[in-house]
């Protein structure tokens, strides 16, 4: 089977080594360089870009610790508003369903500068949300979420849900509605039904829309460019910053190699954490 | 009245315009076995459904040992349910699947290992205990759905066709095993199938079901040989119709009169009116034929169209003289009658029976 699918796979696996290994290594292989009067790039072997890195707290906390904190913060509330989503979605047929699922990838679809822009008239001092929760009274002054860190955190969250609501509605349409019928039978409360049968079994779905929407917060760039400010250093941002604007590449190689790796760790911790939990019990044994 | 395990009264479920259980009634005693047997979309599945509170219905009730629940949710009902594609969570094990509803019910851990031991060795399923359900066959995922149901000692076992998915070979050793479990453990047992055999060789009294409705209630021998209607004959076994009007009333006997004027003979249970289009119906099996000419009562001539050759049967068809076709089935046979050849047939009173003729609506 892999050996007759692999003449047809390799176009594809050429595309990726040229385009993405081969990059990757070259960023590798600068981080490695030297900047010589503060623009030149040397080639030389040194581990200065990483000493200065780790050597520097500024760094590693409050860009990198950081990063990771917000990613983490926005994926896990991302999950918590798309979970109920996507259960309500699932259960539509139609219209309503044609209608719901056009609101809810409608981010996608209309460009990310776009939707900043537009957001922006909702987070400014006197825009949509401090209006409406003032009018809710849920607090009297107008907060700042512009050029702070909770408009990005509510961004990531926005532009993260289509794809965790996508991946776990393919989860939830698997369930047989039996499986829920059976669990009632033996004596579960729709609710213990909900959380031994169904929420296990989306956990494929799940752990895939975490990956994707892991990634995407961890390595955030035009979010907190556009909203964030001084404060709000994500390792993305900060990348953008030494590359083109302090035109550090070797520097800005190194902080993407370090990014790459530290997304990486998280993401194969999480492959080990969801795989021991319960997707190895899902997926067939090779 | 509520000694009965189950008492289904009235029951109704209304999609739209559609009546899917139209006003069904019927009594499970403990320890029965009654299946609901039909086509597809008879309302069998429904009824079921309704009983395991899986669907509300529309009308009626339904009593589980004189508690009225009707309207109780599922996981208060105390039934069995065993679904036809096993329904198996694929994310527990073996143990796991048949432990979950003990769990629920806070049995302690050793009663909980010693009911999944019971339950998988009683399901002959013993050293399986750790196996995720997809590294079962469908005939073992089929057998751990029934231990997971009858380690709940529930009042009632619900069956909802759990062997049609399973090949042909399976399904009849499953069957053997099935009857014989539920005869050992006395289960009370409402099974829904559409397999006739299956029916008639496993349960004690069957329901027939049609479009919403119930045909009959009957144990499997008087289904087959006293059906009530036309589509209870139909519908189970293979059986030759005569169409006729009732000429004669005798206790005991009726005159029908055939189409071609000639008047048969049979021997009614229920009193059937003079002048009523009746039909008279006969099994393959009391079909003799006879190559020599026969005189005397009920009568019928023609000629082999057809001899089919299965082993231990041998099915003819004839045409009949006056028209009409009557098929015949031989087991103990010691010659062949070619096509084409005459013969006479005598339909005996005792073996005819006299259906009224009803005509209803989409027939």
């Amino acid at each position: 089977m892999i050996r007759r699918l692999t003449p047809s796979l390799s176009p594809g696996l050429l595309a990726i080594f040229i385009f993405v290994a081969l990059p990757m290594l070259w960023v590798v292989r600068t981080s490695f360089n030297d900047l010589a009067q503060g623009s030149f790039i040397v080639e030389t072997f040194t581990l200065d870009n990483y000493t200065r890195f780790l050597g520097d707290p500024w760094y590693l906390v409050n860009t990198l610790w950081f990063t990771v904190r917000i990613a983490i913060l926005s994926t896990a509330v991302s999950v918590i508003c798309a979970y109920p989503v996507a259960l309500y979605i699932a259960r539509t047929t139609g219209v309503q369903r044609n209608i719901l699922m056009a609101l809810i990838m409608a981010p996608l679809l209309i460009g990310l500068v776009t939707l900043v822009y537009g957001w922006i008239v909702i987070f400014r001092g006197g825009g949509l949300l401090n209006s409406l929760m003032i009018a809710l009274n849920v607090y009297d002054e107008p907060v700042r979420y512009m050029w702070d860190i909770k408009g990005v955190v509510i961004l990531l969250v926005y532009i993260g849900m289509p794809y965790i609501v996508l991946s776990l509605m393919d989860s939830i349409e698997r369930i047989s509605p039996y499986l829920v019928e059976a669990a009632r039978n033996v004596g579960a409360s729709p609710w213990t039904a909900f959380w031994k049968i169904v929420f296990p079994l989306t956990m494929p779905g799940l752990y895939a829309g975490l990956v994707i929407v892991f990634s995407l917060n961890f390595a955030a760039f035009a979010v907190p460019l556009m909203i964030g400010d001084s404060n709000t250093q994500m390792i993305g941002l900060v990348i953008y910053r030494e590359a083109l604007l302090n035109n550090d590449l070797p520097f800005a190689s190194a902080l993407s190699v370090i990014m790459v790796s530290v997304n990486a760790l998280i993401l194969v911790g999480m492959a080990v954490l969801f795989g021991r939990l319960i997707l190895n019990r899902l997926e067939a044994k090779r | 009245m509520s000694d009965d395990a189950i008492q289904v009264q009235g029951a109704m479920k209304r999609y739209g315009a559609v009546m899917a259980v139209d006003d069904v009634s019927f009594n499970v005693a403990p320890g029965e076995f009654v299946s609901l047997l039909g086509p597809s979309g008879c309302g069998k599945t429904t009824s079921l459904r309704m009983i395991a509170g899986f669907i509300d219905p529309s009308g009626g009730a339904i009593r589980v040992h004189g508690r009225d629940v009707t309207y109780l949710p599922p996981e208060r009902r105390d039934l069995g349910f065993v679904f036809q594609n096993y329904a198996l969570w694929p994310h527990m094990t073996v143990a796991e699947n048949v432990a979950f509803g003990l769990k629920l019910r806070k049995k302690s851990r050793s009663f909980i290992k010693d009911k999944i031991e019971e339950s998988l060795s009683v399901t002959g399923l013993s050293g399986y205990a750790a196996r995720l359900p997809r590294e079962l066959s469908g005939g073992q995922q089929q057998r751990v759905a029934l231990a997971r149901a009858l380690a709940l000692e529930p009042q009632v076992l619900l069956m909802d066709e759990p062997l049609s998915n399973l090949d042909r070979a399976l399904r009849v050793v499953m069957r053997r095993e099935l009857k014989e479990l539920q005869a050992r453990m006395k289960m009370t047992t409402l099974y829904v199938t559409h397999d006739q055999e299956e029916a008639l060789s496993m349960s004690n009294r069957v329901v027939i079901m049609n479009k919403g409705r119930v045909e009959q209630i009957a144990a499997p021998y008087e289904l087959y040989e006293n059906p009530a209607t036309t589509f209870v004959a139909d519908f189970v076994g293979i059986t030759n119709f005569l169409e006729g009007v009732v000429v004669d009333t005798e206790p005991g006997w009726v005159g029908v009169r055939l189409e071609t004027g000639q008047v048969l003979r049979a021997v009614i249970r229920q009193p059937v009116s003079r002048g009523s289009a009746v039909r008279a119906l006969i099994r393959p099996e009391r079909v003799t034929l006879s190559t020599a000419p026969i005189d005397g009562l009920n009568v019928l001539r023609g000629r082999v169209v057809l001899s089919e050759y299965f082993g231990a049967v041998l099915r003819y068809t004839v045409r009949l003289d006056d028209g009409g076709t009557l098929r015949s089935e031989v087991h103990n046979f010691d010659g062949f009658i070619a096509p084409g050849e005459q013969v006479w047939i005598c339909a005996l009173p005792e073996h005819l029976r006299v259906i009224p003729h009803e005509r209803r609506a989409g027939e």
